[in-house]
């Protein structure tokens, strides 16, 4: 198998409500990972596009024509919020299998396309069909999830207001992300209740904005592993509402492959749509043994200058998520951190390898990828 | 127990009713193709009678076709657990509970259903 690399990486500024279509999102992206690289759009053999809604169908095609790459490969994938981790997923195979010498992915998402409402309903209909009766929403797992976290390993309310002040403190020095506004405790534990005990700051926003990676067996950042895995459909059919299987099968699986453990990771992007994901996740991959999460964040390690830094982009919560592009704004932080490209109030010092999961709704798809420098 | 044969997937099965292999025994709530045990697909429905909740949420933000708040609790039947909607007279986790009435669990004439209420 040949070894895959990064060789550039593209980005746009994530925000509520971006002036250009999804075509244009894209490719501003694409052409600023092919400029961020010393390959060419000549030397692009496939297209791997990461979009979850589906507002505009023959995306690849359009895209791929409006670099005037025609006559490569493209193609279309969808997996929710962990599209463009998958999309990724999919190029790393290709160029992996000889398929393809040099893959460009993106991913993008414009979720101000419709009414608000349109998205939500369109959001909600990835449950199961027996959740969907019941009008459950994404946030509502969140918010029987994280009263059950803090019921079970009786953890005050402020360890998921941490992770809300810790992430958005980062994105403050994030230009792409879509919120720069560093909030207190007290905003986080005073916002509007969205399902209790979750509240407005404990929860993602909706995203308009674009990623690109042009993936090669050049020079660049490693792509040491990568893995996916699903889980139930249905949340209530798991063992137990705090393990998310999907994230545990996908992060054994990146790890197995490349022989290492959580404790070799510098930096992490934990896929935090709601802050109680962050601590889950991290408890799931074995960064932290089951209900200590919360501790550590109280305890600052999963800050910027911690022992784990953990979302030093903002992660969800605060850079954005636009659905198909997140999987990918992760591994272009992750990216920067590894290269070195960031100032020093934004850089992991020394990172060598770095690890990001992406999620699909409520756990019904994960994506993790290992990167090393 | 068993009420009538249905497929695993069969989606107009009431919120009220779970699936039985009639091969394996194997019990689910969440309609599969299959069952998730042996993978035979003849199965059996029967009512859920009474279950204990586990953990409740009340959700501000719902659906706009959906009530606000939606009052949601995660309930263990036996070795099943489900998510449904909460009656109002249902507050505390550990409650036993079970479902009746008839309300409207999302808009339209195909989402009439029972709810959680406290025995």
């Amino acid at each position: 198998m040949t070894s895959v690399t990064i060789s550039g990486v593209g980005i746009t500024q994530f925000e509520s409500a971006a002036g250009r279509s999804i075509l244009e999102l894209a490719a501003t992206a694409a052409k600023r990972a092919l400029d961020d690289c010393e390959l060419s759009s000549s030397n692009v053999t496939s297209i791997h596009v990461g979009n979850a809604l589906g507002t505009r169908s023959g995306l690849g095609n359009a895209l791929a024509s409006t670099l005037s790459m025609e006559g490569v490969r493209a193609d279309r994938v969808e997996n929710t919020s962990a599209s463009g981790a998958s999309a990724a997923h999919r190029g790393v195979e290709a160029v992996a299998s000889g398929e393809s010498t040099v893959a460009l992915i993106v991913g993008v998402e414009k979720m101000s396309h419709g009414e608000t409402s349109d998205v939500t309903e369109s959001i909600s209909q990835l449950v199961h069909e027996r959740e969907y009766v019941q009008g459950l929403t994404l946030p509502s797992f969140g918010g029987l999830a994280a009263s059950a976290y803090l019921d079970r390993y009786d953890a005050p309310r402020d360890a998921l207001a941490t992770v809300a002040v810790k992430n958005h403190k980062n994105a403050a020095d994030n230009p792409i992300a879509q919120f720069r506004e560093q909030i207190t405790l007290e905003e986080a534990l005073e916002s509007p209740v969205v399902a209790d005990p979750l509240r407005l700051y404990d929860c993602c926003p909706m995203s308009d904005g674009a990623a690109a990676l042009v993936l090669s067996s050049g020079d660049g950042v490693k792509v040491t592993s990568i893995g996916s895995a699903t889980g139930t459909h249905a949340v209530a059919d798991r063992t137990d509402l705090l393990e998310i299987e999907s994230v545990r099968t996908a992060g054994e699986r990146t790890f197995d492959r490349a022989g290492l453990t959580p404790r070799d990771v510098d930096v992490a992007c934990i896929h935090d749509a709601f802050t109680i994901l962050e601590l889950l996740e991290l408890e799931e991959l074995g960064f932290y043994d089951r209900g200590t999460a919360w501790e550590a964040t109280l305890n600052g390690e999963t800050q910027l200058e911690g022992e784990l830094p953990v979302n030093p982009g903002g992660g969800l919560k605060a850079r954005g998520h636009p659905l198909g592009a997140t999987g990918l704004s992760q591994i272009i932080e992750l990216t920067w951190q590894l290269r070195g490209d960031l100032p020093d109030n934004r850089q992991v010092p020394d990172a060598t390898t770095s690890f990001a999961v992406n999620v699909a709704g409520f756990g019904n798809n994960s994506v993790c990828t290992l990167l090393e420098s | 127990m068993s009420e009538s044969n249905a497929t695993p997937a069969d989606e107009t099965i009431p919120v009220d009713h779970a699936f039985s292999c009639e091969n394996c025994g194997h019990r689910w709530y969440y309609t599969r193709s299959r069952c998730p045990n042996c993978a035979k697909n003849e199965v059996e429905t029967y009512k859920l009678s009474h279950g204990e909740l586990v953990v409740r949420t009340e959700v501000s933000m719902t659906p706009p076709d959906v009530r606000t708040p939606n009052a949601l609790g995660l309930v263990r039947f036996g070795d099943l657990t489900l998510i449904a909607q909460l009656a109002d007279d249902v507050a505390e986790v550990g409650s036993r509970v079970t479902f009746t009435g008839e309300h409207r669990l999302r808009d339209g004439d195909e989402f009439m259903g029972p709810r959680l209420t406290s025995v």
